[in-house]
């Protein structure tokens, strides 16, 4: 319980200081509208209830994308590739949609499969190899967005004509993105049940609640399974995991395949959504990188990812009423500083913990047990001296750090 | 006959205009990481040196047009700012990790998530609202004015004044202050001391705190430098973006095993495997792929990033990080 | 001028929440062989960074030649000619010996190193102190022993004075030890002072001048070795008398349950083996002890044994089943109970739970699981049950953090959790590893518990105490190889440390031994 307060806690403060510090930027650049924007940006997510359903719309990739991330964090591995399991995942339900006609839940179990395959590769070199999932995955967002983009110019139906694009559709002289499905294939389109009618906007429909289910059956698998149970203790010390007879090496690629696929299932999301049409470009996309934020916000609890990816959400579409005085990218900014003030974690906690006092029921009834483990942690305490003071700070969860060789060293050897 | 010669010459100053930003990078990382500092964080100092270097060019544009100012005089100016900014940014990973104890990847993600938003916060300032492009002056390429030559369509001429920048000549300094600082001085053996058993170092007064420092300042350093070698390479602008070579920096750092002379001969490959798919066309022993739209955009570009997870399976198994990298250094109490 | 060349006076170190050291107080004569003696978490460690200048002290000063100095870090400690020898090396392994030597010392022209004139010195001081190594050889190719006299040159390379050796013969063969003492008395000669830290109550005896002991953090008093003996130091340390031996009965051998033949583990550092061609058998009832002295191809072989690592050639059999190839979790299946060697890289979760860990080689029978759900009420039961059968202590029960634990009840749950498995072999992998004496004798009850319940038990062990106290019988392994085979009744220290160290082999040894197993 007191872990969970601090937890959110820490969170709310990096929140808190990335904002200031946006603001800040904001006045540095033009003081004179800084002030209102500012304004703008906190309140736009909620100025309407089309803007809200925005918020509610962007968020749901956001969660498929936070829970990627985290998942792998559970294990023990960083999980940057969750951009280009997002992209193929897209690309996936596009060509289930408009190629193979299926209705929207085949095609998100296609993005599912999709983004599992991109999540496979990182992993599977990682489990057999020991390659850094890191540069592997990084090396896939660049190869998948790629190898999307050279698909989507070139996959023609037997007319010849390149069927993912609107020429071949209606008469269109765009090339640079794929088809509308509300006239390549209306029934990929993920059904609004009337939502988009309470929130009076075209953006509304149940993604955020699939997004919502899927973070509810992970938390469930982490905290209530036996394979939870095995990902987790492979995350937190691998030869442990090794020793206890689990299949390391197994469960690091399942749960690349699983972050993979949640990310793939974001990414059909987004696009299922008949308002989002993929562009084709150069640029890795963004909502990828932006599950880390989410997942280190949510200090990788599944359920967490829910409300970090609805905070995320809701600042960006502020973002969006920065333009044009300022550029959007003043959001980016303020996350960035959000995560890099969340990588110290462990020191606000620390902080957090001495002000926030122990709850009743964990005070320690019986004072034998205390003394003895204060003399034990005087020993403890005597090995780190031995050491030359070298301790390995507690990881905290899911913040492990993923290159794996570091952590074989105990550091306080016993005596 | 001459048109294959021209191709080589294209294709190797090509190559090595490409492995500059690697080389210079890569050594960057190989220097933080030596002294015990993952650094995640080379694309974002990347960024930072390309912005801030061409901004340096923007600023400078008038007195050389003017004549005030001799071109390759502003491109050292150029490199030094950009150097220094890199070393600037760098300092927010070596705060958080080595003083603040904070995870070093998480802390270079976030690193890297900033460079790119404050390069198009900073270029619409900069520029104007809407501006995304910052562009390079021709003036930055050395060419045969500079040295009063005639201009003459040989071989050695090709190959030398293609794709000629300050930052090539300086990088091969660099390469050789790296090597002789590693391997031969005090400074080099304490830092490598840090990141294989910093308790050792520790016990014989080295000041851990101070050679990390030094380290992720070096990567700075060099990956100030060497984002603006890789502007200068790339094309006409800058973007606000590096495509990644931060992180291929890395892979080539990895597959180098964290050796100066190994990192070199990695980043040529890499480089080598870059430009080839760029000349594809006009290699005629290449796939041409002629059915396929866009093979030079989209095709050809994965290469080198396919290239590198093939090498980095392969050489898995003799690759022998620093052995403290990564790992927090804490003095106990003090 | 003072008597002492080095005055800790009424120091007082404290960490949070526990004081480290409590008002000690250390005086050093010059050209004596002060020992510091106390058990595992005394304060010694403590006491000896705190002159180092790796700590603080909260209180109390420290004088060099009767003046008050301030100790702020090691280099301030070495310009006062003090030098230590840490008990974990502080060497770079991928550095050569040269390097580690100067590390820190470096000699140089405006920054550039001057490595010859470096060596020149490293070799005259070998020399002259009978303390040979390769300047050019990496530590990781090296020695445990010459890894020592590695650290040694560093102190003489800094024309130290002071000497510091921080339980220097843990990891020395008997006669390495005599040597090592030898060399000590040579400093002494020469004017150097030296601090001995150990909790070896023989070694004292046999080379101290005089001995400060130290319990609990607290100053327990100074005494002059000729005047005192071994009863009473270890009363000091321990504050009780302490049982040198361990009860146990006659063994009942039953049958062979664990069959080692022939196994061969190739090593991770080098071209050559780690393991040779080792056999032996573990029968129900009886504890076999492998000794050795570190790094000589105990830890492969229990990786190869428990499934961790995989060797090369040979074949393993337990209770019948050949488990040769068999994974970890089959191992485990076939009865085989694994306490490992490092509690924290391999033993336990630390961020698990108290009961979470106390299921972690169960987790998957049906017991605590019911399709792939675990039965969180069943193991909150078991670990209970197991927590009060053990008495295993912890600030909140089974839901209490494993790292929170101390590192005494950290073992009783790794213990708890592999004897409860109820199995057929234990391996113990130097069970007793840095506790202290209450827990020490704990786990060695529990060993002998097991071979009197019928129970095979291989252990392995560095400590010369245990391996003479605790198994009915010793095998000896030196470089890889089984060299001797020994019954503790019959053995002494001095002749296991001959073949430990390589000086002496039994031939015979394995073949007798299969020959009785075939009759």
């Amino acid at each position: 319980m007191r872990k969970g307060i601090i937890s959110v806690l820490s969170s709310v403060i990096s929140i808190l200081v990335g904002l200031l510090f946006g603001l800040l930027l904001l006045l540095l650049v033009n003081s004179g509208a800084a002030f209102s924007k500012f304004g703008e940006l906190l309140t736009a997510g909620v100025s309407s209830s089309a803007k809200l359903a925005k918020v509610l719309y962007q968020a749901a990739p956001l969660v498929m994308t936070g829970l990627s991330v985290a998942f792998a964090f559970k294990t023990g591995l960083f999980n940057i590739g969750a951009s280009g399991q997002y992209t193929v995942g897209a690309f996936a339900a596009l060509i289930f949609a408009i190629i193979f006609q299926m209705p929207w839940w085949v095609c998100l179990i296609a993005a599912m499969v999709a983004g599992g395959i991109w999540g496979f590769f990182p992993g599977l070199f990682k489990a057999l190899f020991n390659v850094n999932e890191v540069i592997t995955s990084i090396m896939l967002n660049w190869i998948g967005m790629f190898a999307v983009n050279l698909s989507l110019m070139n996959i023609k139906n037997a007319a010849g004509k390149l069927i993912m694009l609107p020429p071949a559709w209606v008469n269109s002289p765009i090339k640079d993105r794929t088809a509308d499905l509300s006239y390549a294939n209306p029934s990929a389109i993920i059904p609004k049940a009337g939502l988009d009618k309470l929130f009076d906007s075209n953006y509304m429909n149940i993604s955020i609640f699939i997004a919502i289910l899927f973070a509810v059956v992970l938390w469930v698998v982490l905290n209530r399974t036996t394979f939870g149970y095995e990902l987790k203790a492979c995350g937190n010390n691998k030869n442990a995991s090794i020793y206890a007879g689990i299949n390391a090496k197994r469960n690091i690629v399942l749960s690349m395949v699983i972050a993979g696929a949640m990310a793939g299932v974001g990414g059909g999301l987004y696009y299922l959504s008949g308002t989002a049409a993929y562009n084709i470009q150069k640029v890795l996309l963004p909502m990828g990188f932006n599950g880390i934020s989410v997942a280190l916000l949510a200090t990788s609890n599944p359920i967490g990812t829910i409300f970090s990816a609805l905070f995320i959400s809701y600042i960006q579409v502020g973002g969006e009423s920065l333009q044009p005085v300022f550029a959007k990218e003043m959001i980016d900014i303020i996350i960035a500083v959000i995560i890099y003030l969340s990588a110290f974690a462990l020191l606000t906690k620390t902080i957090l913990g001495r002000f926030i006092k122990t709850d009743k029921t964990n005070v320690n009834d019986d004072k034998a047990v205390e003394a003895e483990a204060a003399a034990e942690q005087q020993k403890e305490a005597e090995l780190k001296a031995n050491e030359g003071a070298g301790i390995l700070p507690p990881t905290v969860e899911g913040e492990t750090v993923p290159v794996e060789e570091n952590s074989e060293e105990s550091e306080d050897k016993a005596e | 006959m001459n048109e294959a010669l021209n191709i080589i010459a294209d294709i190797l100053s090509s190559t090595i205009i490409f492995a500059v930003p690697l080389v210079l990078v890569a050594l960057g990382g190989m220097f933080s990481e030596r002294s015990g500092i993952i650094n995640i964080a080379l694309e974002g100092i990347m960024i930072i040196g390309a912005l801030m270097g061409c901004l340096m060019m923007v600023w400078l544009k008038p007195s050389v047009e003017a004549g005030a100012m001799g071109s390759q005089l502003a491109m050292l100016i150029t490199i030094l700012f950009s150097a220094a900014c890199g070393m600037v940014f760098s300092l927010l990973l070596a705060f958080a990790s080595i003083n603040l104890k904070a995870d070093q990847t998480i802390g270079g993600t976030a690193l890297n998530m900033l460079a790119p938003a404050f390069a198009i916060v900073l270029t619409w300032v900069v520029q104007g609202q809407g501006q995304t492009t910052i562009l390079i002056p021709t003036w930055a390429r050395i060419t045969q004015d500079n040295f009063g030559i005639e201009k003459a369509d040989n071989f050695i001429q090709n190959f030398l004044f293609k794709n000629l920048y300050l930052t090539t000549i300086i990088a091969i300094a660099l390469f050789a202050v790296a090597v002789i600082l590693l391997y031969k001085t005090k400074f080099g053996l304490r830092l490598r001391a840090c990141g294989e058993h910093p308790q050792a170092a520790d016990s014989v007064g080295i000041n851990v705190y101070k050679m990390r420092y030094c380290g992720v300042l070096i990567s700075g350093f060099l990956g100030g430098i060497g984002g603006l070698a890789f502007t200068l390479a790339a094309g006409s602008g800058f973007q606000s973006t590096v495509a990644g070579y931060g992180f291929l920096a890395l892979a080539v750092m990895i597959f180098g095993n964290w050796k100066p002379w190994s990192i070199l001969g990695a980043a040529l490959f890499f480089a080598f495997f870059k430009v080839i798919g760029a000349y594809a066309s006009s290699i005629p022993f290449m796939p041409q792929f002629k059915g396929l739209e866009g093979t030079s955009t989209y095709l050809w570009p994965m290469l080198p990033y396919i290239i590198t997870m093939v090498v980095l399976v392969l050489t898995s198994k003799k690759s022998r990080a620093p052995k403290a990298e990564g790992i927090p250094y804490d003095k106990g109490s003090r | 001028m003072s008597e002492y060349v080095i005055e800790m006076l009424n120091i007082t170190k404290e960490f949070p929440g526990i004081k480290a050291n409590d008002d000690i107080t250390l005086q050093l004569k010059k050209g004596e062989i002060h020992a510091l003696l106390g058990e595992n978490g005394a304060g010694k460690s403590t006491l000896m960074s705190v002159l180092f200048g790796l700590y603080q002290p909260e209180a109390g000063t420290i004088k060099k030649n009767g003046e008050v100095v301030k100790i702020h870090n090691p280099n301030d400690a070495n310009a006062l000619n003090i030098g230590m020898v840490h008990q974990h090396f502080k060497l770079v392994e991928v550095f050569t010996v040269l390097d580690n030597i100067i590390l820190g010392a470096e000699p140089n022209k405006m920054g550039f190193l001057q490595k010859a004139e470096a060596r020149k010195k490293v070799i005259e001081l070998s020399e002259r102190y009978g303390l040979h190594v390769d300047p050019d050889a990496k530590i990781e190719d090296i020695s445990v022993g010459m890894q020592q006299r590695v650290e040694i040159l560093k102190m003489l390379y800094r024309d130290n004075e002071i000497l510091i050796f921080d339980e220097p013969t843990a990891v020395l063969t008997p006669q390495e030890i005599d040597e090592l003492m030898e060399i000590m008395r040579n400093f002494t000669k020469e004017g150097k002072s030296i601090l001995f830290i150990t909790h070896k109550l023989n070694e004292i005896m046999a080379v101290a001048d005089r001995c400060t002991v130290l319990r609990k953090g607290k100053y327990m008093g100074t005494v002059n070795i000729s005047e005192t003996n071994k009863e009473e130091l270890s009363r000091m340390m321990v504050g009780r008398d302490v049982q040198f031996e361990v009860d146990k009965g006659e063994e009942h051998l039953g049958d062979v349950v664990l069959k080692v033949e022939d196994v061969t583990v190739p090593s991770k550092l080098h071209s050559n083996n780690a393991v040779k061609n080792v056999s032996f058998e573990v029968r129900a009832g009886e504890i076999v002890c492998l000794a050795g002295i570190e790094g000589n191809g105990q830890t492969q072989f229990v990786h190869a044994l428990t499934g961790l690592d995989k060797m090369s050639h040979g074949k393993i059999t337990l209770c019948g089943h050949d488990i040769t190839k068999a994974s970890i979790r089959n191992r485990s299946k076939f009865g085989m109970s694994h306490i490992p060697e490092d509690r924290h890289k391999h033993g336990l979760v630390l961020d698990y739970s108290l009961e979470e860990n106390l299921v972690l080689q169960r987790y998957w029978e049906p017991a605590f699981q019911k399709c792939g759900f675990i039965r969180r009420g069943e193991v909150r039961k078991y670990a209970n049950k197991l927590i009060e059968q053990y008495d295993i202590r912890s600030g909140q029960g089974s839901i209490t953090s494993a790292r929170s634990m101390s590192g005494g009840n950290q073992q009783k749950a790794i213990v708890a959790r592999e004897i409860d498995k109820d199995p057929e072999l234990l391996v113990a992998v130097q069970p007793t590893r840095g506790l202290d004496v209450g827990a020490i004798e704990y786990i060695h009850k529990q060993l002998v518990a097991q071979r009197d319940a019928g129970r095979a038990v291989l252990l392995v062990s560095l400590e010369l105490e245990e391996v003479m106290s605790v198994p009915d019988r010793i095998l000896v392994m030196y470089e890889g190889e089984i060299v001797g085979e020994f019954d503790p009744k019959k053995v002494t220290v001095q002749e296991l440390g001959l073949y430990m160290a390589g000086a002496k082999r039994q031939e015979k040894a394995i073949t007798e031994e299969s020959e009785v197993a075939q009759a």
